[in-house]
Order: C-alpha cells, then sequence, then structure tokens
C-alpha cells in the first residue's frame, strides 16, 4: 500500500505540474459558467419575447378591485402597468388604434355575472397575454363570493375547485397522510445535493478516463517495466487509481470554487443549507463508488491499448460505458419509479447514474431498491478491480500491439 | 567471491512453446556476467523471469543476501530491453521518482543525479522534459534510473541497444566501475564484441537452452579455437588434405580453414602443403563473435556445446 500512496502520489504530481491538464482544470468550470450565462442571456431573450415590453392595462373597474388586482399583479412577477380607465367599449377600437402593448378590461357586474369578462388587447400584443391575465381569476372569483354571501372558508372551498391528482401508494407516510411536496423548495433541497454529488461524479468519471490515457501511455512510453521493478503490478493500478482519485476531487473541488460564486450571485437559492444535509454523504458515496468502478474498468482496457487510433471494438465499446446510464435517463424522468428506471437501478454500470437521478427525483426514498442497488455496486467494484488487475498486469507488459478480446478473456481466465 | 543471484533450472513455456528450458546460472558479487543469445533467444524472458515480471513455470530464483520472500526489489537496479520513460515530465522528477519507488533517501538521490548527469555530460540538464532530450540521452537518463538508488545487483538487458559508440564507451566504463566497486551485473545483449571487452563470465542461450556456460578465458579457450584465413585461389580438396582442419569455408578466393582445438599452430603451418596457393595468411582465434554466429545460425562449424567451468 505504502508503494501505491508513492504511485498516488506521483500521478498528482506529474498532472498538477502537466500545462493540459492544468488548462483543462480551470477550463471545464469556466465553460460551464460561461454556458450558464449565455444560457441566461438566451433565457432572458426569449422571456422578454414571450412577455413583450411592460403592458399597459386599462381598467374599467365598476367593481372596486383595481387595488386588488395590482396587488396580484405585482406579486406574481408579472410586467403589468394597471391603470383605471373610463373608456367605455364603444371607444376602446379608437383607443387601441395607435397604441401597443395595452389592454382593455371592463370589469362590471353584468359581466360578472355571465362569467365572461371582455378583454381588447392591442394587434402587437402576444397570445402568451391571455393565460397571464389568468392570474386575476382568483380574485375576481373571490370578490363574486364575497358579494354572494359566503364566509371566506366557503368561498375558499368553492374556489379551490376539485382536482384529480395520481398518488404513489407506496409513498402515504406512517401517519396516513399523503406527502405532499408541491413546493419547489423541497425540489430544490433535493436537487442541490444530487448536483453536488453529480459535479463529483462527472468530475472523477473524466479523470477517469484520463486514467485510460495514463495506462495506455505508460504501454506507450514503456516506462512499466522499469516500474513493474520496483512495485508490483497491483500497486501500480491502485496507486494509479487513488491518483486519479485525488486528481477528480481535485478537479470537482475547482469547478465548485467557481460554480458555488456563480450560483450565489446569480440565484437566491440557500445553496449550503441545501447541502450540509445527509443525502450528500450517500450522493458522494454513490459517485465514488462510480469512480472506482468506472476506474477499473478504464484501467484495464488502457492496459490492453497502446494505439487508441487502432484499437478494435471491443475497447471502444467498453470506453462507452460510462455513458450508459443517459439511455435511462428518459425513462427515469417520466417515471422515477417505473420498470425501465427499477431495471436501470441494478444493472452495475448504469446502477450509479440511474440512482443518483431517482434518488433527485423521488421524494421518499426506496430503501430497499438502494440497499439492493449499492449493494450490488460495491460487489460489481470488488470484481472489475480484480478482474481489471488481471488484465493490467499481463497487458501492461504487452508491447507493440493491442490485446485482443480473446487475449483479455484468457488473461481474465488466468 | 559472493553468490548474489542463483537461477536454478528455469522453465518457461508460452502457449505449448518452451521458451525456457532448464535454465541455471550465478551471477556474483563484482562480476560481470552476460547472457548471451540471437534475438528470440530467451535472454529477455530470463531477465523477467528473475525480476518477477513473469512467473517460471518451474525453477527457483534466489537472491542470496537477501532474507525473507519475494524479491529484494530496493537491491535490484533494472534496465529493461523494451525501456522508456514519461515524457512530459522533468529528468530529475522522474528519477526522484525512481528513487523513491526503491526507498532510496531524496537528499541522496539529488546528489547522486546531478552527478550522474555531470558524469554523463548532461549537466544542466535536470530541469529538462524527457520529450525534449534525444533518444541517447534519454538511454543515458534511464540507465542512471536503473542505479540511482546503489543496487547490489544490477540488471541490463540490452544496454547498449541504439549507443553511438561514444556513449557506449561511456556506459562501458561505468558498468566496469560498477563492478569493481562491488555490484553484481547481470547484462544481456548480442552485440558480442562490447561483452567480449568487458564480461567476467558468460551463458549463451540459443533457443531457450543453454549453450555455453563458463568465465570468458575459459570459453574462449574451450571453444575459440585457432582459424586460419587463406588467400588464394585452392580446391576444396587439397585444402582437406590437410590434417587438423576441422571445417572449411569458402568464398571466392578466400578459405576459412577451422583447426581442431588442441593444434598447436606453429606444427600446424609447418606442415602445410606446398601445393597450397597462399596469397596472404592470417591465423587468429575464433572471436566470440563468430562462435555466436556459429551457434545463430546452426551451422556448428564449431565443436559441439558443452560447459566449461570457471
Amino acid at each position: 500500500m505504502r508503494n501505491a500512496m508513492k504511485v498516488a502520489k506521483w500521478e498528482i504530481k506529474r498532472n498538477m505540474k502537466n500545462k493540459t491538464f492544468l488548462i483543462g482544470l480551470f477550463l471545464t468550470p469556466l465553460l460551464i459558467v460561461g454556458f450558464g450565462l449565455i444560457g441566461s442571456w438566451i433565457g432572458g431573450d426569449s422571456d422578454d419575447g414571450a412577455e413583450g415590453d411592460e403592458m399597459t392595462v386599462f381598467i374599467n373597474d365598476e367593481i372596486g378591485i383595481i387595488d386588488e388586482l395590482s396587488q396580484y399583479a405585482s406579486e406574481s412577477g408579472l410586467d403589468f402597468r394597471i391603470e383605471e380607465t373610463n373608456v367605455e367599449i364603444g371607444e376602446v377600437a379608437a383607443e387601441l388604434e395607435e397604441a401597443e402593448d395595452t389592454a382593455y378590461v371592463f370589469l362590471n357586474e353584468a359581466a360578472l355575472n355571465e362569467g365572461v369578462i371582455p378583454v381588447y388587447i392591442a394587434e402587437d400584443v402576444d397570445s402568451f397575454f391571455s393565460n397571464q391575465l389568468a392570474i386575476f381569476q382568483a380574485p375576481i372569483l373571490s370578490y363574486q363570493m364575497e358579494t354572494l354571501g359566503l364566509t371566506e372558508e366557503q368561498s375558499l372551498a368553492v374556489s379551490r375547485g376539485i382536482h384529480f391528482a395520481e398518488m404513489d401508494a407506496e409513498e402515504i407516510t406512517d401517519d396516513g397522510a399523503l406527502e405532499d411536496e408541491a413546493a419547489g423548495e423541497d425540489f430544490l433541497a433535493g436537487i442541490v445535493p444530487a448536483s453536488f454529488g453529480g459535479i463529483i461524479f462527472i468530475s472523477i468519471l473524466f479523470t477517469g478516463m484520463a486514467m485510460f490515457q495514463s495506462a495506455s501511455q505508460e504501454k506507450k512510453d514503456k516506462i512499466a517495466e522499469i516500474i513493474l521493478s520496483s512495485v508490483t503490478p497491483e500497486e501500480l493500478m491502485q496507486g494509479k487509481i487513488i491518483g486519479y482519485f485525488v486528481l477528480g476531487l481535485v478537479q470537482a473541488a475547482v469547478l465548485l470554487v467557481f460554480l458555488v460564486p456563480f450560483i450565489l450571485f446569480t440565484t437566491d437559492i440557500p445553496l449550503f443549507e441545501y447541502l450540509f444535509v445527509p443525502e450528500t454523504l450517500l450522493f458522494v458515496f454513490i459517485a465514488v463508488l462510480n469512480y472506482l468502478m468506472f476506474a477499473a474498468i478504464f484501467v484495464g482496457i488502457g492496459a490492453t491499448i497502446e494505439d487508441v487510433t487502432t484499437s478494435g471494438n471491443f475497447q471502444g465499446i467498453v470506453m462507452m460505458l460510462p455513458f450508459l446510464p443517459f439511455i435511462f435517463i428518459g425513462p427515469v424522468v417520466a417515471d422515477p419509479s417505473g420498470l425501465m428506471a427499477q431495471i436501470g437501478t441494478y444493472i452495475p454500470f448504469t446502477a450509479p447514474g440511474v440512482l443518483l437521478l431517482r434518488l433527485t427525483m423521488l421524494d421518499v426514498w426506496p430503501w430497499l431498491e438502494i440497499g439492493i442497488s449499492l449493494a450490488i455496486i460495491i460487489v460489481s467494484v470488488f470484481i472489475f478491480v480484480r478482474l481489471a488487475g488481471k488484465i493490467f498486469k499481463v497487458g501492461i507488459l504487452m508491447y507493440g500491439k493491442n490485446a485482443t478480446p480473446g487475449e483479455i478473456w484468457k488473461w481474465l481466465k488466468a | 567471491m559472493d553468490l548474489m543471484l542463483e537461477v536454478n533450472g528455469l522453465n518457461k513455456s508460452f502457449k505449448d512453446k518452451q521458451v525456457l528450458k532448464n535454465i541455471s546460472f550465478e551471477v556474483k558479487k563484482g562480476e560481470i556476467m552476460a547472457i548471451l543469445g540471437p534475438n528470440g533467444a530467451g535472454k529477455s524472458t530470463t531477465i523477467r523471469n528473475i525480476m518477477g515480471i513473469m512467473y517460471p513455470d518451474d525453477g527457483t530464483v534466489t537472491f542470496h543476501n537477501h532474507q525473507g520472500k519475494g524479491i529484494p526489489q530496493n537491491k535490484i537496479g533494472y534496465l529493461p530491453e523494451e525501456r522508456g520513460l514519461y515524457k512530459n515530465v522533468k529528468v530529475m522528477d522522474i528519477l526522484l521518482y525512481l528513487a523513491d519507488l526503491k526507498d532510496y533517501p531524496v537528499g541522496k538521490a539529488k546528489e547522486r543525479v546531478l552527478a550522474y548527469l555531470k558524469k554523463f555530460d548532461l549537466e544542466g540538464k535536470e530541469n529538462v522534459k524527457m520529450e525534449e532530450l534525444s533518444k541517447g540521452m534519454g538511454q543515458k537518463v534511464q540507465f542512471i534510473g536503473a542505479v540511482i538508488h546503489e543496487p547490489e545487483l544490477l540488471i541490463l538487458d540490452e544496454p547498449f541497444s541504439g549507443l553511438d559508440p561514444v556513449s557506449q564507451e561511456i556506459f562501458k566504463d561505468e558498468i566496469r566501475s560498477l563492478r569493481d566497486n562491488g555490484t553484481a551485473i547481470l547484462l544481456s545483449s548480442h552485440q558480442m564484441n562490447l561483452v567480449e571487452e568487458m564480461c567476467d563470465r558468460l551463458f549463451m542461450i540459443q533457443r531457450g537452452e543453454k549453450v555455453i556456460y563458463g568465465s570468458l578465458d575459459a570459453v574462449k579457450q574451450e571453444y575459440a579455437n585457432f582459424k586460419c584465413t587463406i588467400r588464394g585461389s585452392n580446391e576444396r580438396s587439397t585444402l582437406e588434405a590437410i590434417p587438423d582442419v576441422e571445417n572449411i569455408e569458402q568464398d571466392g578466393d578466400v578459405s576459412i580453414l577451422y583447426l581442431t582445438k588442441d593444434v598447436n599452430p606453429n606444427h600446424w603451418l609447418k606442415q602445410l602443403p606446398d601445393d597450397v596457393t597462399i596469397q596472404e595468411l592470417a591465423i587468429d582465434r575464433v572471436s566470440l563473435h563468430e562462435i555466436f554466429i556459429d551457434i545463430a545460425t546452426d551451422k556448428h562449424l564449431m565443436p559441439e556445446e558443452g560447459e566449461v567451468h570457471a
């Protein structure tokens, strides 16, 4: 183990002194932040397009709720300027002819009784406007009920209406109440630790792939035999896995150093409050296991390839394994407890990724599935590290050619 | 002399092909022991089995002077045949790493690196990256890497391959001086002339089998018979009539007569028949190189194989 640590230390030192690695280290977060900014610009533009410029909404208010409406509008963040007007319906056409971003709303008892409130808009106003107007339904309705003489409770009950909601029977909590996690805050509370895990997941995945390079390079530079005169192949492999793990954490740390301030400045998510929860630990644990699994696979496969350009399909397919979870993203998002999601949870290559995604989306964690999945991952890690060791031992010393799947199979059996 | 390494009855097969057959030899303290043989004879395989990079099917490798199990990696310096170093790192960094892997103290290692760089005409190159060095310079750095930790046993697999004559001399001098300081050196090569100059004992291997094993002097006495090179057109039958001639090789006007082992050159010359045309005549001992070629090409111009004791 001491030798493995020496190798690890060396790999870290070597990469930290390597310009390519350093550039990549800082470029990754810059790119992410950069795309984030571009995204928010583009996103901002499209919002403008949808909402248009400030809407001037003239209300001919015969029932006296204009104050409430303006309050509602400003609370819901709509870009409305609400003004009272005495313009009659007959004059509207003339008023709107020259106007832009303007609407006239006629609120009166007759309209309320009919249930249709006439709205006239200028030509350039887009179709989103009538959707936006829908927020006025609530105050108008409550006014209506008030005038009908309902108590506040009664009116609340009526105005809430009836909805059908699909519920998951498994999610009934002990006290019998349905867990109602509608609030966006709870969603954030789930997504922040998961994103944290995800960042570590991706960072160490990338460095895991760098490890493939490193093992392959070892062959190409023909240094393996020199190193192996001092350490065992197992120690060399372990050292590489540990070293690149640390490098992955460095990458994750750099990423966070850039991302955290960016998120804090651009949003008002109370990041740290969400981050320091027990869930984060589980996510990180899953990410680490995922790293170990793919690190073992990559270091093993790397040891069979001297020249990437002439490597066969087999190695190429193995290289794609870490991206397998992406196949499950669609089905899992659609139904985090569905069959596909469960299948993904039990396949070693996809388990960490799918588990991470599911735990983010599920309000109540299926502990049994998590347990089984973790067990599968841990056993796989153990197996893959052993198999990789066997491949690495022979592969790293095979000069001048890439190993064929047949040869690799033979080494595995040995 | 103290025994450092003892190899006994090594057997190794790849698939159904036996590449090492009952290989046994020793390396002593303060000597240069050479493993010679043509390409593919099994030199590197033997060495890899000693280094624990491969495991023999049969046989033992014993490191004397070492208590406990396994290979005393920190006492061995190894320069493999297939060698290289990380390209994008500095000379000093890689050498200190190699020293560290051997548990050699950093401070001392640094001093030795600088001293060796100076000795090998690489002074001031310690902060240069490996990829900026020429191939020869790279080889020198690799050599430093093999000896940086003052190994008791130094194993060099084809140390001279790819070196220019000047660098070869530097390596030869260094290897000799290491020997004189008591290092046991096992060296493999197919460059006979170099080995002949410096080795104390040799082990010649062909197709995984021992051909010759013994001290250089003994081998020469045993195998390096006299040969007589005659220029002048002579019939083969004329030459065959000369006594004590074991083999004749003819190429146009040049005939090489390989003489029997116990021949006395003075005597032999005196009894040369008159009908032999001689434009030029030279008599000398067969060189290690010729023995090697002879064995490698299976011509068997010379006596049968056997063992010579040192």
